[in-house]
C-alpha cells in the first residue's frame, strides 16, 4: 500500500465543473436526477443545525412551541447562556485540556511515529501492532484501574488524568502520524543520512517539514477529540462542577440551569462551532487525515 | 506582621492535629463499628466547612441562610455551601477523595449503601459523647437514617407524601370530595382528563407513569401496603400490594394508551422548574411532597389547590404516608470531622433553625419539638403533611445495602408492565424478587 | 560520523548497532513508558480486579468468580449486551450501506462536489453530546421539525427517545449523521478506482449501476471491509449517545440520583459500556465492573484481531513485503 501511498490520493477537494453534453437527454437527466439527490442530501445532513439555530434564538415562551421560526430574533440569547451556567470556566477547562493534551501528543507521537515508520529494528511490526490494538480498545476496559491510581494519586476531580497520556502515548497519533511519514520517500531521510545527519536531525530537518500537513491533520483530530470528549470529563470531573469541560457541561445543561430549549440549543450551537471553524481553515487536512485513517494499511 | 505568621502556625498545627486523627478514624474503621469521635472545635477556631446539598435556586439560598445560622455557635467558621450535587456526585467524591465535610443527600435510598459501606462514618460516638436523646425524632425518620443499627446519617427536616388536586378542575367536573379510595381516585382521574379529538391528552386527570414526577414505588407502597421485604427477603411478589400497585397502575395506562401517555408526558416540564405540569394546569391529581406548596406558592400563584391523604387500597389505611428526608452524614475523609458534627447536630436539633428553614423551603421539621413549635407557620394545604407527619402510620423507605438499585427494578418492571410486555405479572414480580435478592447477595453486606 | 549511515546496520558493526537501538529507544521511550502505564498494567489490573470485590471504600477482597457467575444471574447485563449487539448488527449495516450510498452519490457529482462534501462531512466534527441534543430537538413528539414534517401526512412521529422501540433507532438516527468520516474515506477510495478500468466495463456494455456493482464494489471492498470493522467497534463503546439520549429523554432532570434514568427508557439504551459505567461508578462495584472489562476486552481483541488480519493481508499483497 505504501506504494500508492507515494502519489498523492486522488484530489478529492477538486470540483470539475463539465456541464453535460447536449445530444445526450438520458444523460442530462441523470446529471439532474444525481445532483437532486445530492443536494437532498446536503440539506438533510445541514437542516438539524438550521432548526438548532432558529430555537436558539427563539423567545422562552416560543421556544415551547411548535413554531419552527422565530417571531422575534432573540440574539442576546448567546449573550445571556454566559450567565446562566459558568460557561467560560468550562470553556477554559476545555482549552486546558485540549491544548495541553494536543501539545502533548506531539511531543510524544511525532518520534514514535518515526521510529515506526522509518526506523528499522525488531519488534517494530508488534509495536506498531500494539499501537492498532490500543488504538480498538474501548475506554472503559481500562477504566477500573486507572481510576484506582488517579485516585490514590490524589487527581481525580482534576483534568491532569486525562491529559498526562497525551504526553507519553496516544496511539491513534501514533498510527496517524505513520501512515503520513510512510508517504515520505525512504531516500530523503537516506539523504540526510549521507549528508551527516543524525536520526534527530534528519525527523527534525527533513521529516516533520515534510509532513506538516499530517502533522496539522493529527493534532486538529487530536483538539476536536478531547474537545468533544464525554467519557473522559465525566469520569474524573463528575462531581467537581468548577472541572467541568464544555462538553461535560452540556450534557447537564438542559436540565440543571435552563429548561427552555432555546437557551440549551444556544450552548449546543456554541459548542459546536470551533469544530466549524477548524474545518474551515484546514478543510483538506482534514479531509487527507480523515482518508489515511481508513484507506493504507 | 508576627501575629499573621503565629495565626498561620496555629493553623498548621491545628490541621495537622486533624489529620491525626482522622488517620485514626480510618484506621479503626474497617468494621464500621468503633471509631472515635473527632473532638469540637474551640469556640473561636478559624476553618472551612464544605457542605454539598442537591439544592438548587430558590432552596438553595434558603439552606444557606440556615446554614449560617451556625455562625451564632462558631463565629469563625466559613461554610461553602456547594448545591446540585446529587447521590452520585456524592458517592465519587467520597471514592475519589474530592469529599465535602458534611454531605445532604436528598434521598434515603442510598442510606444502607453509606453506612455499611463506611461512606459515611458512624455517629455513634459523637452520639454517646454528647449524650444526644434520639427520641426527639420520630421512628419512621429514625429508621431511614441508619442501617442495621448503625446509625450514619441525621435527618434535616423530612418530607411527607400525600395528594395534592386542584380544586378549580374538580369543580369543572363536579367533584365535591377528594378521592380516598383507589376506586374513587380511578374515577376522579377519568372526569378530570380531556382529550383532543384526535386523542391527544389535554390534561390528564391522574398521571401513573412510574417514575416520572413523585410516582416512585417507595411513595407509593405505603398507600397500596405493599411490603418490600420478609424475612430478609425481597418480598414484592408474596406481598398483595404490589400485585394491586401493578394493576391499578395498568388500568390507569390502559385508560390513558400508553402511546398517547408517552406522547403526553414528553411534552411535561421537568419536577423541580416552573413548568412542572401540575404548575400549568396539565394534571389534576398528583402525588407529592409538601416542599410543592412553596413551589405552587411562589411558581403558580394562579392554580388552586387542596391536599389530602394520598387514597388507600384498604380503607383501614387510609391517613398513611411516606415520608423521607434530607439526610446529613459525615463522609469518610472529610477534613474536619468535629466540626462537621457540630454543623450537622445545630442542624438536626435546634429547633429556631428548624423552624425558619422548615417555614421557608415547606418541609416537616424532623423534629417533635419544632414541630409543636408555635413559629411554624402552618397553612391549611401544609396542614395536611403535618398531621401525617405526627400520625403512627408514617412509613420509612426500604433500607437496602445496594442502593436505590432495587427502585430501579421496581420502577423498570412497572413501566414494562403497564406497557403491556409482561404476560404473567405474578412471574414477573418473582423475577425482580430474585434479581434484588441476587443483587443484595452480590453486596455481601 | 559513519555510524549514522543507513537506516539498517550492516551487521559486525557493533557500536553503530548499539547507537541504533538507542536511537530507537530514545523515539519509542515515552511511547513504551505510556503504553505500559495506561494500556500494558491497567489490563492486567482489570483482570485481576475482576476476581475481587472492591469499593474503593475497603480494600479489595478476593472473591473468586462471584462477579463471573453473578453475570449469568444479572438481567439487566443480559439487556445491555442484547442492547449493544443490536447496534453491532444494526448500526454497523446502516452505517457503512449509508456511508456508501452517500459516497457513492457525490462521487458522481459534476458540480458543488466541495459544498455537499463540506455539509455532509461537518456534523460527524461535531461534539457527539451536542449532536444528540441536536436530534433530540429536533426528533422531539410534540412540535419538533419532524413531527411537524410527519403531521403534514398525518402520520404521528414515534416518541423516539421515550419510547423503548424507538429509543435505539433514534440513536441510530444519530450515528449517520455523525458518520462523515467514513463517507470521505469511502469517497476517497471511489475516486481512486482507476479510470480504466470504468471504460473497459463501458466497453462491455455495462450501465451505470452494473459499473458500481461490477467494478467500484470489489474495488474499493477493502475499505468497506474498513469501515464494517470501524463500525463493529464503535457499537461496542457505544456511551456519550447512549447516555445523553437517555438522560435527556428522561424528562428527569431533577438530577437526584440520575442513575436511575440511565438507559430511559426502559433500559433500551443501557449499552454494555454504559452499565460498565454503572456499576464501576455509579455504583462502584468495582470488581464486577472489571469482570465486564474483561469481557469487553476479549471481544474487542476478537474484532481486532479481524482488522490487523486484514490490513497485514492488504500490505503482503500490495507492498510486496519490504519492511519485512
Amino acid at each position: 500500500m505504501t506504494a500508492t501511498l507515494a502519489k498523492p490520493p486522488v484530489d478529492v477537494t477538486a470540483d470539475p465543473e463539465q456541464p453535460p453534453r447536449k445530444r445526450d437527454i438520458g444523460g442530462f437527466l441523470n446529471w439532474v436526477a444525481t445532483h437532486a439527490i445530492g443536494l437532498a442530501l446536503g440539506l438533510m445532513f445541514a437542516t438539524p443545525v438550521v432548526f438548532v439555530f432558529l430555537t436558539a434564538v427563539m423567545s422562552d415562551d416560543q421556544a415551547f412551541t411548535a413554531d419552527l421560526w422565530p417571531r422575534e430574533w432573540h440574539w442576546e440569547n448567546f449573550v445571556e447562556v454566559f450567565d446562566k451556567a459558568p460557561l467560560f470556566q468550562y470553556l477554559i477547562n476545555s482549552l486546558t485540556y485540549s491544548l495541553l493534551a494536543t501539545a502533548g501528543m506531539l511531543i510524544s507521537s511525532i518520534p514514535a511515529a518515526y521510529a515506526l515508520a522509518k526506523l528499522q529494528w525488531r519488534g517494530r511490526n508488534l509495536a506498531f501492532l500494539l499501537v492498532i490494538g490500543a488504538m480498538m480498545l474501548p475506554p472503559q476496559v481500562v477504566a477500573v484501574p486507572l481510576y484506582d491510581t488517579w485516585s490514590s494519586l490524589g487527581l481525580t476531580g482534576t483534568l491532569w488524568p486525562l491529559i498526562v497520556p497525551y504526553f507519553l502515548f496516544d496511539a491513534f497519533s501514533i498510527f496517524l502520524l505513520r501512515q503520513f511519514m510512510l508517504t515520505i520517500p525512504q531516500s530523503y531521510v537516506d539523504a540526510a543520512r549521507v549528508d551527516g545527519c543524525s536520526e534527530f536531525q534528519a525527523l527534525v530537518r527533513i521529516i516533520v517539514p515534510m509532513a506538516k500537513p499530517g502533522i496539522a491533520a493529527t493534532a486538529l483530530f487530536c483538539f476536536l477529540f478531547t474537545w468533544n470528549d464525554y467519557f473522559g470529563p465525566l469520569l474524573y470531573t463528575g462531581e467537581v462542577k468548577d472541572q467541568w469541560t464544555l462538553s461535560l457541561a452540556l450534557a447537564t445543561f438542559k436540565g440543571m440551569h435552563i429548561v427552555q430549549w432555546n437557551s440549551s440549543m444556544a450552548v449546543t450551537f456554541l459548542t459546536m462551532i470551533p469544530a466549524v471553524v477548524l474545518f474551515v481553515f484546514a478543510q483538506k487536512s482534514f479531509v487527507k487525515g480523515i482518508t489515511f485513517t481508513g484507506v493504507k494499511g | 506582621m508576627r501575629k499573621h505568621t503565629r495565626a498561620a502556625l496555629l493553623c498548621v498545627a491545628a490541621g495537622m492535629a486533624t489529620a491525626l486523627t482522622l488517620t485514626a478514624c480510618a484506621a479503626g474503621k474497617g468494621g464500621g463499628a468503633s471509631s472515635d469521635a473527632a473532638a469540637a472545635p474551640g469556640k473561636d477556631d478559624k476553618l472551612t466547612l464544605t457542605v454539598w446539598s442537591n439544592y438548587s435556586d430558590r432552596e438553595y439560598e434558603e439552606v444557606t441562610k440556615a446554614l449560617k445560622t451556625f455562625n451564632k455557635k462558631f463565629p469563625n467558621i466559613e461554610i461553602k455551601h456547594e448545591g446540585s450535587q446529587d447521590d452520585d456526585k456524592i458517592t465519587a467524591g467520597i471514592r475519589s477523595g474530592n469529599t465535602p465535610d458534611v454531605a445532604l443527600s436528598f434521598t434515603t435510598d442510598n442510606i444502607g449503601q453509606f453506612c455499611s459501606s463506611g461512606a459515611f462514618q458512624p455517629l455513634k460516638p459523637y452520639l454517646d459523647r454528647d449524650k444526644v436523646d434520639l427520641n426527639q425524632i420520630s421512628p419512621a425518620v429514625r429508621e431511614y437514617t441508619e442501617y442495621k443499627g448503625n446509625r450514619c446519617a441525621m435527618p434535616m427536616l423530612t418530607d411527607v407524601y400525600a395528594m395534592y388536586y386542584n380544586t378549580g378542575m374538580f369543580g369543572e367536573a363536579g367533584i365535591s370530595a377528594p378521592p380516598k379510595t383507589l376506586d374513587e381516585l380511578f374515577e376522579a382521574a377519568k372526569k378530570l382528563t380531556k382529550k383532543a379529538p384526535n386523542g391527544d391528552i389535554l390534561v390528564a386527570g391522574y398521571l401513573p407513569t412510574m417514575g416520572f414526577y413523585a410516582n416512585r414505588p417507595t411513595i407509593l407502597a405505603p398507600s397500596f401496603g405493599a411490603e418490600w421485604e420478609k424475612d430478609g427477603k425481597s418480598s414484592l411478589a408474596s406481598s398483595p400490594g404490589f400485585t394491586e400497585m401493578m394493576t391499578f397502575q395498568k388500568k390507569l395506562v390502559d385508560f390513558y394508551g400508553f402511546d398517547a401517555l408517552e406522547r403526553f408526558r414528553a411534552g411535561l416540564g421537568q419536577e423541580y422548574s416552573a413548568d412542572h405540569a401540575f404548575h400549568q394546569g396539565k394534571i389534576a391529581i398528583m402525588m407529592d411532597g409538601e416542599y410543592r406548596t412553596a413551589f405552587l406558592k411562589a411558581q403558580a400563584p394562579q392554580i388552586k389547590f387542596g391536599t389530602a391523604p394520598f387514597p388507600t387500597w384498604k380503607p383501614a389505611d387510609y391517613g398513611t404516608a411516606f415520608t423521607t428526608g434530607t439526610i446529613m452524614g459525615i463522609p469518610k475523609g472529610a477534613k474536619n470531622p468535629g466540626a462537621a458534627w457540630e454543623l450537622i447536630k445545630h442542624l438536626s436539633f435546634d429547633t429556631d433553625t428548624i423552624v425558619d428553614l422548615s417555614n421557608a423551603i415547606k418541609n416537616v421539621p424532623s423534629t417533635k419539638a419544632a414541630m409543636e413549635s408555635p413559629k411554624l407557620e402552618v397553612d391549611e394545604q401544609f396542614k395536611t403533611f403535618i398531621d401525617l407527619a405526627k400520625s403512627d402510620k408514617l412509613k420509612g423507605n426500604p433500607v437496602t445495602p445496594i442502593g436505590d438499585a432495587h427502585i430501579k427494578a421496581v420502577t423498570d418492571f412497572a413501566v414494562s408492565y403497564t406497557s403491556g410486555k409482561v404476560p404473567d405479572l405474578a412471574a414477573g414480580l418473582k423475577e425482580v424478587d430474585k434479581n434484588i435478592d441476587d443483587q443484595i447477595a452480590k453486596s455481601g453486606k | 560520523m559513519t555510524a549514522t549511515l543507513g537506516a539498517r546496520p550492516a551487521p559486525g558493526r557493533g557500536r553503530a548497532r548499539a547507537r541504533h537501538r538507542l536511537t530507537v529507544l530514545g523515539f519509542m521511550a515515552p511511547a513504551i513508558i505510556g503504553f505500559v502505564l495506561f494500556f500494558g498494567y491497567p489490563l492486567i489490573a482489570t483482570v485481576v480486579f475482576s476476581f475481587t470485590k472492591y469499593d474503593l471504600i475497603n480494600a479489595p477482597e478476593f472473591n473468586g468468580l462471584d462477579n463471573y457467575t453473578y453475570m449469568f444471574k444479572d438481567p439487566l447485563l443480559i439487556k445491555a449486551i442484547t442492547n449493544t449487539l443490536w447496534f453491532v448488527v444494526v448500526l454497523t449495516i446502516a452505517r457503512t450501506v449509508f456511508a456508501l450510498g452517500v459516497a457513492s452519490v457525490i462521487a458522481r457529482l459534476k458540480s458543488g462536489v466541495g459544498l455537499i462534501r463540506t455539509l455532509c462531512y461537518l456534523p460527524s466534527l461535531a461534539p457527539p453530546v451536542a449532536a444528540t441534543l441536536v436530534f433530540f430537538m429536533v426528533l422531539r413528539p410534540n412540535g419538533g421539525p419532524v413531527d411537524n414534517l410527519l403531521g403534514v401526512f398525518g402520520i404521528d412521529s414515534p416518541l423516539w427517545f421515550s419510547d423503548p422501540a424507538w429509543a435505539k433507532p433514534g440513536i441510530t438516527a444519530i450515528m449517520l449523521w455523525i458518520s462523515g468520516d467514513l463517507m470521505i474515506i469511502i469517497l476517497a477510495a471511489i475516486l481512486d478506482v482507476p479510470q480504466e478500468q470504468y471504460e473497459a466495463a463501458e466497453l462491455d456494455g455495462a450501465g451505470p449501476i452494473r459499473r458500481w456493482w461490477h467494478v467500484t464494489l470489489p474495488t474499493i471492498s477493502p475499505v468497506l471491509l474498513f469501515g464494517i470493522v470501524n463500525s463493529v467497534i464503535l457499537a461496542l463503546q457505544l456511551f456519550t449517545q447512549a447516555v445523553v439520549a437517555g438522560s435527556a429523554g428522561s424528562g428527569a432532570a431533577d438530577a437526584t440520583g440520575s442513575t436511575k434514568y440511565l438507559g430511559f427508557p426502559d433500559n433500551s439504551t443501557l449499552t454494555f459500556p454504559v452499565y460498565l459505567y454503572t456499576q464501576g461508578f455509579r455504583y462502584f462495584d468495582m470488581g464486577y465492573a472489571a469482570a465486564m472489562a474483561t469481557v469487553l476486552f476479549i471481544i474487542s481483541f476478537a474484532v481486532t484481531i479481524v482488522l490487523v488480519q486484514r490490513m497485514r493481508k492488504n500490505s503482503t499483497a500490495e507492498e510486496g513485503g519490504p519492511g519485512a
